[in-house]
Protein backbone atom coordinates (compact mmCIF):
# COMPACT_ATOMS: atom_id res chain seq x y z
CA UNK A 1 0.00 0.00 0.00
CA UNK A 2 2.69 2.34 0.61
CA UNK A 3 6.03 2.52 -1.37
CA UNK A 4 8.25 4.83 -0.15
CA UNK A 5 11.77 5.37 -3.52
CA UNK A 6 14.70 7.31 -2.62
CA UNK A 7 13.32 9.69 -0.44
CA UNK A 8 15.29 12.57 0.28
CA UNK A 9 13.51 15.39 2.62
CA UNK A 10 14.88 18.85 4.14
CA UNK A 11 13.56 20.86 6.64
CA UNK A 12 15.15 24.29 7.31
CA UNK A 13 17.03 24.22 4.48
CA UNK A 14 18.86 20.94 6.25
CA UNK A 15 18.77 17.79 4.38
CA UNK A 16 17.68 15.17 6.76
CA UNK A 17 16.38 12.20 4.84
CA UNK A 18 18.53 10.89 2.47
CA UNK A 19 17.78 8.17 0.14
CA UNK A 20 15.04 6.20 2.25
CA UNK A 21 13.25 3.34 0.88
CA UNK A 22 10.84 1.45 3.02
CA UNK A 23 7.53 -0.94 1.39
CA UNK A 24 5.29 -1.30 3.85
CA UNK A 25 1.97 -3.94 2.13
CA UNK A 26 -1.58 -4.26 3.84
CA UNK A 27 -1.47 -6.23 6.94
CA UNK A 28 2.01 -5.62 7.82
CA UNK A 29 3.80 -3.88 10.95
CA UNK A 30 6.80 -1.78 10.46
CA UNK A 31 8.83 -0.72 13.44
CA UNK A 32 11.29 2.16 12.96
CA UNK A 33 14.34 2.61 15.11
CA UNK A 34 17.27 4.69 15.16
CA UNK A 35 19.19 7.43 17.58
CA UNK A 36 18.11 10.59 17.79
CA UNK A 37 18.37 13.34 14.52
CA UNK A 38 18.03 10.25 12.60
CA UNK A 39 14.98 11.37 10.64
CA UNK A 40 12.27 9.18 12.38
CA UNK A 41 10.38 12.24 13.01
CA UNK A 42 10.56 13.79 10.18
CA UNK A 43 9.61 10.64 7.76
CA UNK A 44 6.09 10.34 10.00
CA UNK A 45 5.58 14.25 9.12
CA UNK A 46 6.73 14.40 5.65
CA UNK A 47 4.26 11.63 5.25
CA UNK A 48 1.59 13.14 6.86
CA UNK A 49 2.24 16.50 5.05
CA UNK A 50 3.27 19.16 7.20
CA UNK A 51 4.32 22.31 5.93
CA UNK A 52 8.06 23.34 5.94
CA UNK A 53 9.24 19.40 5.05
CA UNK A 54 10.83 20.01 1.50
CA UNK A 55 10.83 16.19 -0.34
CA UNK A 56 14.12 17.10 -2.58
CA UNK A 57 14.20 14.24 -4.44
CA UNK A 58 12.25 10.31 -4.31
CA UNK A 59 8.78 9.39 -4.99
CA UNK A 60 6.15 8.01 -2.44
CA UNK A 61 2.89 6.30 -3.80
CA UNK A 62 0.15 4.76 -1.39
CA UNK A 63 -2.28 3.38 -2.42
CA UNK A 64 -1.73 3.30 -6.17
CA UNK A 65 -1.22 7.57 -5.86
CA UNK A 66 1.28 9.99 -5.74
CA UNK A 67 1.07 10.67 -1.78
CA UNK A 68 3.32 13.95 -1.89
CA UNK A 69 1.08 15.32 -4.34
CA UNK A 70 -2.12 15.70 -2.02
CA UNK A 71 -2.62 18.11 0.89
CA UNK A 72 -2.30 17.20 4.25
CA UNK A 73 -6.42 17.16 4.68
CA UNK A 74 -6.79 14.83 1.67
CA UNK A 75 -4.04 11.94 2.82
CA UNK A 76 -5.73 12.16 6.06
CA UNK A 77 -9.46 11.67 4.11
CA UNK A 78 -7.54 8.74 2.21
CA UNK A 79 -6.63 6.96 5.31
CA UNK A 80 -3.25 8.14 6.36
CA UNK A 81 -3.51 9.14 10.32
CA UNK A 82 -0.21 10.42 12.18
CA UNK A 83 -0.53 9.95 15.75
CA UNK A 84 1.59 12.79 17.33
CA UNK A 85 4.52 12.38 19.87
CA UNK A 86 3.34 15.66 21.35
CA UNK A 87 -0.59 15.94 20.79
CA UNK A 88 -1.22 20.04 20.61
CA UNK A 89 -3.69 21.37 23.07
CA UNK A 90 -6.84 23.45 21.16
CA UNK A 91 -8.33 25.05 24.49
CA UNK A 92 -12.40 25.48 24.33
CA UNK A 93 -12.48 22.67 21.43
CA UNK A 94 -14.56 20.70 22.95
CA UNK A 95 -12.76 16.75 22.14
CA UNK A 96 -15.95 15.08 20.83
CA UNK A 97 -16.67 18.26 18.39
CA UNK A 98 -13.63 18.09 17.62
CA UNK A 99 -13.77 14.16 16.34
CA UNK A 100 -16.83 14.69 15.03
CA UNK A 101 -15.98 17.03 12.59
CA UNK A 102 -12.75 15.62 11.57
CA UNK A 103 -14.90 12.42 10.78
CA UNK A 104 -17.74 13.95 8.82
CA UNK A 105 -15.30 15.89 6.78
CA UNK A 106 -13.15 12.76 5.74
CA UNK A 107 -16.31 11.09 5.28
CA UNK A 108 -17.70 13.74 2.96
CA UNK A 109 -14.16 13.58 1.18
CA UNK A 110 -14.76 10.25 -0.02
CA UNK A 111 -18.56 10.80 -0.49
CA UNK A 112 -19.93 8.62 2.60
CA UNK A 113 -22.67 9.91 4.24
CA UNK A 114 -21.95 12.12 7.47
CA UNK A 115 -23.12 11.11 10.12
CA UNK A 116 -25.22 12.53 12.78
CA UNK A 117 -25.36 12.81 16.55
CA UNK A 118 -26.85 9.92 17.75
CA UNK A 119 -24.78 7.71 15.60
CA UNK A 120 -21.86 9.94 15.84
CA UNK A 121 -22.32 8.96 19.91
CA UNK A 122 -23.20 5.23 19.60
CA UNK A 123 -20.04 5.03 17.46
CA UNK A 124 -18.19 6.60 20.37
CA UNK A 125 -18.92 4.58 23.10
CA UNK A 126 -18.52 1.31 21.07
CA UNK A 127 -14.83 2.47 19.88
CA UNK A 128 -14.53 3.33 23.94
CA UNK A 129 -15.43 -0.11 25.65
CA UNK A 130 -13.29 -1.16 22.88
CA UNK A 131 -9.92 0.17 24.40
CA UNK A 132 -11.33 0.27 27.57
CA UNK A 133 -10.44 4.00 27.66
CA UNK A 134 -13.19 6.28 29.73
CA UNK A 135 -15.63 8.91 28.04
CA UNK A 136 -14.77 11.44 30.65
CA UNK A 137 -11.71 12.43 27.83
CA UNK A 138 -14.96 13.30 25.38
CA UNK A 139 -16.19 15.87 27.76
CA UNK A 140 -12.93 17.67 27.84
CA UNK A 141 -11.28 20.02 25.18
CA UNK A 142 -9.02 18.67 22.79
CA UNK A 143 -5.80 17.48 24.71
CA UNK A 144 -6.47 20.67 27.23
CA UNK A 145 -4.88 19.82 30.71
CA UNK A 146 -4.33 15.92 29.64
CA UNK A 147 -1.30 14.15 31.15
CA UNK A 148 1.46 12.64 29.09
CA UNK A 149 -0.36 9.31 28.98
CA UNK A 150 -4.11 11.25 28.31
CA UNK A 151 -3.13 12.64 25.30
CA UNK A 152 -1.15 8.96 23.88
CA UNK A 153 -4.75 7.52 24.61
CA UNK A 154 -6.80 10.16 23.01
CA UNK A 155 -4.17 9.53 19.87
CA UNK A 156 -5.05 5.94 19.62
CA UNK A 157 -8.76 6.71 20.18
CA UNK A 158 -9.08 8.82 17.22
CA UNK A 159 -7.01 6.89 15.28
CA UNK A 160 -9.89 3.64 16.13
CA UNK A 161 -12.14 6.42 15.40
CA UNK A 162 -11.05 7.43 12.08
CA UNK A 163 -9.98 3.72 10.49
CA UNK A 164 -7.18 4.97 8.69
CA UNK A 165 -5.68 2.89 5.82
CA UNK A 166 -2.16 3.36 7.40
CA UNK A 167 -1.52 4.24 10.88
CA UNK A 168 2.01 6.22 11.79
CA UNK A 169 2.61 5.87 15.32
CA UNK A 170 5.59 8.68 16.10
CA UNK A 171 6.95 8.19 19.08
CA UNK A 172 3.89 6.92 20.69
CA UNK A 173 5.57 5.32 24.09
CA UNK A 174 7.83 8.14 24.71
CA UNK A 175 7.15 9.10 28.22
CA UNK A 176 4.46 6.45 29.00
CA UNK A 177 4.40 4.69 32.18
CA UNK A 178 4.04 0.71 31.91
CA UNK A 179 0.35 0.55 32.07
CA UNK A 180 -0.12 3.58 29.87
CA UNK A 181 1.90 1.84 27.65
CA UNK A 182 0.32 -1.14 27.55
CA UNK A 183 -3.16 0.74 26.86
CA UNK A 184 -1.83 1.86 24.08
CA UNK A 185 -0.23 -0.72 22.51
CA UNK A 186 -3.65 -2.80 23.43
CA UNK A 187 -5.37 -0.67 21.49
CA UNK A 188 -2.73 -0.87 18.20
CA UNK A 189 -3.42 -4.42 18.53
CA UNK A 190 -6.92 -4.53 18.25
CA UNK A 191 -6.84 -2.26 15.25
CA UNK A 192 -4.69 -4.52 13.61
CA UNK A 193 -6.12 -6.04 10.49
CA UNK A 194 -5.38 -7.33 6.90
CA UNK A 195 -6.64 -4.03 5.47
CA UNK A 196 -4.48 -2.50 7.65
CA UNK A 197 -0.85 -1.08 7.52
CA UNK A 198 1.12 0.74 10.54
CA UNK A 199 4.69 2.20 10.56
CA UNK A 200 5.94 2.36 14.51
CA UNK A 201 8.53 4.57 15.07
CA UNK A 202 9.73 4.19 18.50
CA UNK A 203 13.50 4.58 20.45
CA UNK A 204 13.24 1.79 22.46
CA UNK A 205 12.12 -1.88 21.96
CA UNK A 206 10.16 -1.91 24.74
CA UNK A 207 7.18 -0.71 22.80
CA UNK A 208 7.67 -3.69 20.26
CA UNK A 209 7.03 -6.41 23.36
CA UNK A 210 3.27 -5.06 23.31
CA UNK A 211 3.37 -4.43 19.64
CA UNK A 212 4.75 -7.27 17.68
CA UNK A 213 6.37 -5.64 14.47
CA UNK A 214 6.63 -7.72 11.11
CA UNK A 215 9.43 -6.17 10.45
CA UNK A 216 12.27 -3.95 12.33
CA UNK A 217 14.00 -1.01 10.13
CA UNK A 218 17.16 0.67 11.91
CA UNK A 219 17.25 4.41 10.99
CA UNK A 220 20.09 6.20 10.46
CA UNK A 221 21.38 9.44 8.87
CA UNK A 222 17.99 9.46 6.89
CA UNK A 223 18.73 6.29 5.51
CA UNK A 224 17.78 2.56 6.36
CA UNK A 225 20.82 0.72 6.85
CA UNK A 226 19.31 -2.42 8.48
CA UNK A 227 16.03 -4.51 8.57
CA UNK A 228 15.38 -7.67 9.84
CA UNK A 229 12.42 -9.17 12.23
CA UNK A 230 11.80 -8.43 16.14
CA UNK A 231 15.44 -10.31 17.02
CA UNK A 232 17.11 -6.81 15.33
CA UNK A 233 14.93 -4.97 18.02
CA UNK A 234 16.42 -7.26 20.76
CA UNK A 235 20.13 -6.88 19.55
CA UNK A 236 19.74 -3.14 19.21
CA UNK A 237 18.70 -3.47 22.97
CA UNK A 238 21.23 -5.46 23.75
CA UNK A 239 24.40 -3.64 21.83
CA UNK A 240 22.98 -0.28 20.96
CA UNK A 241 22.83 2.13 18.19
CA UNK A 242 26.50 2.31 17.74
CA UNK A 243 27.03 -1.30 17.09
CA UNK A 244 25.35 -0.78 13.87
CA UNK A 245 27.30 1.91 12.99
CA UNK A 246 30.40 -0.20 13.75
CA UNK A 247 28.73 -3.10 11.50
CA UNK A 248 28.27 -0.57 8.59
CA UNK A 249 31.79 0.06 9.02
CA UNK A 250 33.21 -3.32 9.23
CA UNK A 251 31.44 -3.84 5.69
CA UNK A 252 33.09 -0.90 4.00
CA UNK A 253 35.99 -1.67 5.09
CA UNK B 1 -24.35 41.67 18.38
CA UNK B 2 -23.06 44.00 15.38
CA UNK B 3 -22.22 43.41 11.99
CA UNK B 4 -22.32 46.87 10.14
CA UNK B 5 -21.02 46.92 6.60
CA UNK B 6 -16.86 46.72 7.05
CA UNK B 7 -16.20 48.09 3.62
CA UNK B 8 -14.50 46.11 0.36
CA UNK B 9 -10.68 44.83 1.34
CA UNK B 10 -9.49 47.70 2.04
CA UNK B 11 -11.66 48.73 3.91
CA UNK B 12 -13.31 51.83 1.53
CA UNK B 13 -17.14 52.54 2.17
CA UNK B 14 -17.00 50.89 5.28
CA UNK B 15 -19.43 51.95 7.72
CA UNK B 16 -17.59 54.12 11.29
CA UNK B 17 -19.77 52.59 14.14
CA UNK B 18 -19.70 55.15 17.38
CA UNK B 19 -21.98 54.41 20.60
CA UNK B 20 -21.97 55.48 23.97
CA UNK B 21 -24.05 52.94 25.56
CA UNK B 22 -24.19 53.54 29.89
CA UNK B 23 -26.75 51.35 32.19
CA UNK B 24 -26.99 52.68 35.97
CA UNK B 25 -27.43 50.24 38.72
CA UNK B 26 -29.32 52.77 41.00
CA UNK B 27 -31.22 50.04 43.16
CA UNK B 28 -29.61 48.26 45.87
CA UNK B 29 -28.81 44.16 44.33
CA UNK B 30 -29.08 45.51 40.92
CA UNK B 31 -27.36 43.87 37.82
CA UNK B 32 -26.77 44.76 34.52
CA UNK B 33 -24.96 42.42 31.84
CA UNK B 34 -23.51 43.43 28.70
CA UNK B 35 -22.64 40.61 26.04
CA UNK B 36 -21.44 41.80 22.69
CA UNK B 37 -20.20 40.02 19.16
CA UNK B 38 -19.15 43.09 16.81
CA UNK B 39 -17.50 42.02 13.87
CA UNK B 40 -18.67 44.66 11.47
CA UNK B 41 -17.87 48.33 10.66
CA UNK B 42 -14.73 49.40 9.39
CA UNK B 43 -13.80 51.52 12.61
CA UNK B 44 -16.17 50.68 15.78
CA UNK B 45 -15.61 52.41 18.80
CA UNK B 46 -17.59 51.38 21.83
CA UNK B 47 -17.59 51.30 25.41
CA UNK B 48 -20.79 49.75 26.96
CA UNK B 49 -20.89 50.70 31.03
CA UNK B 50 -22.37 49.89 34.07
CA UNK B 51 -22.60 53.15 37.10
CA UNK B 52 -22.80 50.30 40.15
CA UNK B 53 -24.60 53.24 42.37
CA UNK B 54 -26.37 50.72 44.50
CA UNK B 55 -25.06 48.34 47.51
CA UNK B 56 -24.17 45.41 46.40
CA UNK B 57 -25.11 46.21 42.60
CA UNK B 58 -23.35 43.79 39.50
CA UNK B 59 -21.37 44.71 36.38
CA UNK B 60 -20.96 42.32 34.02
CA UNK B 61 -19.62 42.67 30.28
CA UNK B 62 -18.61 39.99 28.08
CA UNK B 63 -17.35 40.93 24.55
CA UNK B 64 -16.03 38.95 21.64
CA UNK B 65 -14.66 41.58 18.88
CA UNK B 66 -13.13 40.28 15.72
CA UNK B 67 -10.94 42.43 13.38
CA UNK B 68 -9.85 41.17 9.18
CA UNK B 69 -8.79 42.98 6.70
CA UNK B 70 -8.02 46.65 7.51
CA UNK B 71 -10.79 46.27 10.00
CA UNK B 72 -10.32 48.92 13.38
CA UNK B 73 -11.86 47.95 16.38
CA UNK B 74 -11.51 49.43 20.04
CA UNK B 75 -13.91 48.74 22.56
CA UNK B 76 -14.27 47.60 26.35
CA UNK B 77 -16.40 48.64 28.97
CA UNK B 78 -16.42 51.14 31.78
CA UNK B 79 -17.52 49.88 35.47
CA UNK B 80 -17.85 52.54 38.15
CA UNK B 81 -18.43 51.61 41.08
CA UNK B 82 -20.53 53.94 43.46
CA UNK B 83 -22.19 51.61 46.16
CA UNK B 84 -20.67 49.28 49.06
CA UNK B 85 -20.01 46.07 48.02
CA UNK B 86 -20.13 46.59 44.09
CA UNK B 87 -18.69 43.50 41.94
CA UNK B 88 -18.17 43.82 38.27
CA UNK B 89 -16.73 41.42 35.38
CA UNK B 90 -14.82 41.99 32.34
CA UNK B 91 -14.33 39.21 30.02
CA UNK B 92 -13.10 40.42 26.78
CA UNK B 93 -11.84 38.29 23.76
CA UNK B 94 -10.50 40.32 20.92
CA UNK B 95 -9.30 38.82 17.42
CA UNK B 96 -7.30 39.64 14.80
CA UNK B 97 -6.66 38.73 11.18
CA UNK B 98 -5.32 40.15 7.86
CA UNK B 99 -4.55 43.65 8.57
CA UNK B 100 -7.25 44.31 11.54
CA UNK B 101 -6.25 46.17 14.77
CA UNK B 102 -8.20 45.25 17.73
CA UNK B 103 -7.83 47.42 20.97
CA UNK B 104 -9.71 45.92 24.05
CA UNK B 105 -9.96 49.89 26.33
CA UNK B 106 -11.76 49.73 29.59
CA UNK B 107 -12.09 51.52 32.75
CA UNK B 108 -12.68 50.50 36.10
CA UNK B 109 -12.93 53.17 38.35
CA UNK B 110 -13.38 52.66 41.90
CA UNK B 111 -15.06 55.76 44.27
CA UNK B 112 -14.10 56.60 47.94
CA UNK B 113 -17.23 55.35 49.28
CA UNK B 114 -17.14 52.01 47.33
CA UNK B 115 -16.25 49.96 50.35
CA UNK B 116 -15.52 46.29 49.76
CA UNK B 117 -15.68 46.75 45.20
CA UNK B 118 -14.43 44.22 43.54
CA UNK B 119 -13.51 43.91 39.68
CA UNK B 120 -12.34 41.32 37.71
CA UNK B 121 -11.07 41.80 34.70
CA UNK B 122 -9.89 38.88 31.80
CA UNK B 123 -8.60 40.43 28.38
CA UNK B 124 -7.59 37.60 26.11
CA UNK B 125 -6.28 38.49 22.36
CA UNK B 126 -5.86 35.89 19.42
CA UNK B 127 -3.33 36.49 16.49
CA UNK B 128 -4.12 35.37 12.88
CA UNK B 129 -1.73 35.73 10.51
CA UNK B 130 1.45 38.46 11.00
CA UNK B 131 0.13 41.55 9.82
CA UNK B 132 -2.57 42.28 12.15
CA UNK B 133 -2.44 43.48 16.05
CA UNK B 134 -4.24 43.60 19.15
CA UNK B 135 -4.05 45.30 21.99
CA UNK B 136 -5.09 46.02 25.90
CA UNK B 137 -5.17 49.60 27.30
CA UNK B 138 -6.47 48.72 31.09
CA UNK B 139 -7.40 52.16 32.67
CA UNK B 140 -7.71 51.40 36.44
CA UNK B 141 -8.84 54.54 39.11
CA UNK B 142 -8.80 53.48 42.57
CA UNK B 143 -10.26 55.82 45.57
CA UNK B 144 -10.59 53.40 48.34
CA UNK B 145 -7.85 51.64 49.98
CA UNK B 146 -10.19 48.58 50.69
CA UNK B 147 -10.96 47.75 46.64
CA UNK B 148 -9.82 44.51 44.95
CA UNK B 149 -9.09 45.07 41.16
CA UNK B 150 -7.66 42.01 39.25
CA UNK B 151 -6.92 42.34 34.99
CA UNK B 152 -5.32 38.92 33.53
CA UNK B 153 -4.75 39.65 29.75
CA UNK B 154 -2.97 36.94 27.44
CA UNK B 155 -1.94 37.20 23.50
CA UNK B 156 -1.51 34.12 21.17
CA UNK B 157 -1.36 33.02 18.04
CA UNK B 158 -2.84 30.37 16.44
CA UNK B 159 -0.05 27.86 16.05
CA UNK B 160 1.08 25.80 12.77
CA UNK B 161 0.88 23.30 14.73
CA UNK B 162 -2.84 23.78 15.94
CA UNK B 163 -3.78 24.09 12.13
CA UNK B 164 -1.44 21.02 11.27
CA UNK B 165 -3.15 18.91 13.70
CA UNK B 166 -6.21 20.13 12.14
CA UNK B 167 -5.11 19.02 8.78
CA UNK B 168 -3.85 15.47 9.55
CA UNK B 169 -7.30 14.84 10.77
CA UNK B 170 -9.05 15.89 7.54
CA UNK B 171 -10.02 19.24 8.52
CA UNK B 172 -9.97 22.07 6.28
CA UNK B 173 -7.72 24.95 7.31
CA UNK B 174 -10.86 27.16 6.64
CA UNK B 175 -12.60 24.92 9.51
CA UNK B 176 -9.77 24.55 11.57
CA UNK B 177 -9.46 28.00 12.09
CA UNK B 178 -13.10 28.85 12.72
CA UNK B 179 -12.88 25.79 15.29
CA UNK B 180 -9.81 27.37 17.14
CA UNK B 181 -11.20 31.00 17.58
CA UNK B 182 -14.56 29.39 18.89
CA UNK B 183 -13.21 27.37 21.26
CA UNK B 184 -11.29 30.63 21.99
CA UNK B 185 -14.60 32.81 22.53
CA UNK B 186 -16.22 29.95 24.43
CA UNK B 187 -16.53 31.69 27.46
CA UNK B 188 -18.33 34.55 26.10
CA UNK B 189 -20.63 32.34 23.99
CA UNK B 190 -21.49 30.53 26.89
CA UNK B 191 -23.51 33.43 28.27
CA UNK B 192 -25.77 34.11 25.27
CA UNK B 193 -29.07 32.41 24.68
CA UNK B 194 -28.94 29.38 22.16
CA UNK B 195 -30.11 30.67 19.35
CA UNK B 196 -27.75 33.91 19.58
CA UNK B 197 -24.57 31.53 20.37
CA UNK B 198 -25.11 29.68 17.07
CA UNK B 199 -25.63 32.77 15.04
CA UNK B 200 -22.78 34.44 16.57
CA UNK B 201 -20.39 31.13 15.35
CA UNK B 202 -22.01 31.49 11.64
CA UNK B 203 -20.98 35.25 11.90
CA UNK B 204 -17.41 34.61 12.92
CA UNK B 205 -17.35 32.33 10.10
CA UNK B 206 -18.16 34.54 7.58
CA UNK B 207 -16.01 37.28 8.83
CA UNK B 208 -13.33 34.97 9.26
CA UNK B 209 -13.56 33.72 5.28
CA UNK B 210 -9.90 34.01 3.30
CA UNK B 211 -8.14 34.63 6.84
CA UNK B 212 -5.90 31.86 5.87
CA UNK B 213 -4.49 30.08 2.61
Amino acid sequence: MLEITNLHARVAGKAILKGLNLSVKAGEVHAIMGPNGAGKSTLGNVLAGREGYEVTDGTVTYMGEDLLALPAEERAAKGVFLAFQYPVEIPGVNNTYFLKAALNAQRKYRGEPELDSMQFLKLTREKLKVLSISDELMHRAVNEGFSGGEKKRNEIFQMAMLEPRLGILDETDSGLDIDALKTVAEGVNRLRSPERGFIVITHYQRLLDYIVPDFVHVLADGRIVESGDQSLALELEEHGYSWIKERKLGAAA
Amino acid sequence: MQNWYPGDENGVGGIYNFVTKRGACRGARSKISWTQVETGSAITWKYPSCVLRGDDSVGEFYSVALTNHRQQADTGTKMIHLGARTKSKIISKGISAGRGQNSYRGLVKVEKNADGARNFTQCDSLLIGDRCGVHTFPYIEVKHPGAIVEHEATTSKISDDQLFYCLSRGISAEDAVSMIVNGFCKQVFKELPMEFAVEAKKLLEVSLEGAVG
